[in-house]
């Protein structure tokens, strides 16, 4: 990592000093990883990433630097900013990995949306026992199928991850075929996730039901 | 954002819809999905000759999938298979008036039936290799 410019302390994060305390005003748009001072990596400690947060987030926090003036000020909003989203980004396993194979070249989602036949068949039971479950009666075995199909999906879910991991870990490179792998397991779990999102709504209408 | 008429009037009375056989020797079946927001749609074609006599689908996603499927399937009922593989997303776009975010849904359509007329031609392969 590179050193503070105002007192040359070795930086934690490229938008501020901890040494020091000043502002710094990165000459290029970082990457998520850089933000937080991280190697770009899949496997990532969520301690450690949630530690690295806290730190940087009181070193920009803006209540340290309004003194200065109203443009200091507004620097460390837009820094505090600026690590929410990268934070927000390497907190998710999915957008980090989504993440990981764009830089390194590899295809994105809508260039690669090609799914077996054999999975997309499974997506559409899901949602046939979705549909189902939104016409039956509270209580109706068609309801019941949901809470077993949202434990199978999130098996699933753990199992994608992990073979996320076995692609994306060591990082492959730039422009390997790897890549398209990996996309075919990001594909796998925005249906998992999509899917999982419809149960979880069906679940609160039951939970709060207001129909007229 | 608004849909058009048309798409209002697939989405509310969807021709076709409905499952096919799909272990029909008659029956071609495709399945496709866009990753990007989850929808999955399943479309089959029943086969004489080398004419579809029937089509039937299901879609799991917005407005302009079910649309873009019902239309689809409407289109390709009394078409030879080459005159089906012939029809281009962009028709689906024009005849539905589909804004530019919803022109993967149309490429789904296109995909679908693609892949269904694929899949009954890999059914016949087999077939006429024997004779």
């Amino acid at each position: 990592m590179a050193a503070c410019t105002n007192c040359g302390a070795e930086l934690e994060t490229p938008l501020a000093c901890g040494a020091c305390g000043k502002l710094l005003e990165p000459a290029r748009e970082l990457t998520p990883f850089e933000t937080l001072g991280l190697e770009p990596s899949f496997e990532l400690d969520a301690r450690e990433l949630r530690r690295r947060l806290l730190r940087a987030s009181r070193l920009v926090h803006p209540d340290f630097h309004g003194s200065s003036g109203a443009g200091e000020r507004e620097a460390a909003e837009r820094a505090s900013a600026r690590l929410n989203s990268a934070h927000e980004l390497l907190a998710d396993p999915a957008a980090r990995a989504d993440w990981l194979v764009r830089t390194l070249g590899g295809p994105s989602e809508s260039e690669q949306r090609q799914m077996p036949q054999a999975f997309l068949m499974e997506v559409l039971e899901w949602n046939e026992t979705l549909d189902a479950a939104r016409e039956a009666a509270p209580g109706s075995p068609e309801r019941a199928a949901l809470a077993g199909l949202a434990t199978n999906l999130r098996e699933q879910r753990e199992d994608v991850l992990a073979g996320l991991a076995r692609l994306l870990v060591p990082l492959p490179p730039k422009g390997s075929p790897t890549l398209s792998r990996a996309r075919a397991q990001l594909n796998a779990l925005r249906y998992l996730a999509t899917t999982l999102a419809q149960i979880d709504a069906l679940a609160l209408e039951q939970a709060s039901p207001h129909e007229a | 954002m608004a849909y058009s008429k048309k798409v209002l009037d697939h989405y509310s009375n969807p021709r076709n819809v409905g499952s096919l056989d799909k272990h029909a020797s008659t029956v071609g079946t495709g399945v496709v999905g866009a990753p990007e927001c989850g929808d999955v749609m399943k479309l089959q074609i029943q086969v004489e000759g080398d004419r579809i006599v029937d089509a039937k689908f299901k879609t799991f996603g917005c407005g302009s999938a079910i649309a873009s499927s019902s239309l689809a399937t409407e289109w390709i009922k009394g078409k030879t298979l080459d005159e089906a593989l012939a029809i281009q997303n962009t028709q689906i776009v024009e005849e539905l008036s589909l804004p530019p975010v919803k022109i993967h849904c149309s490429v789904l359509a296109e995909d679908a039936i693609k892949a269904a007329v694929n899949d009954y031609k890999s059914k016949q392969a087999p077939k006429e290799q024997q004779s």
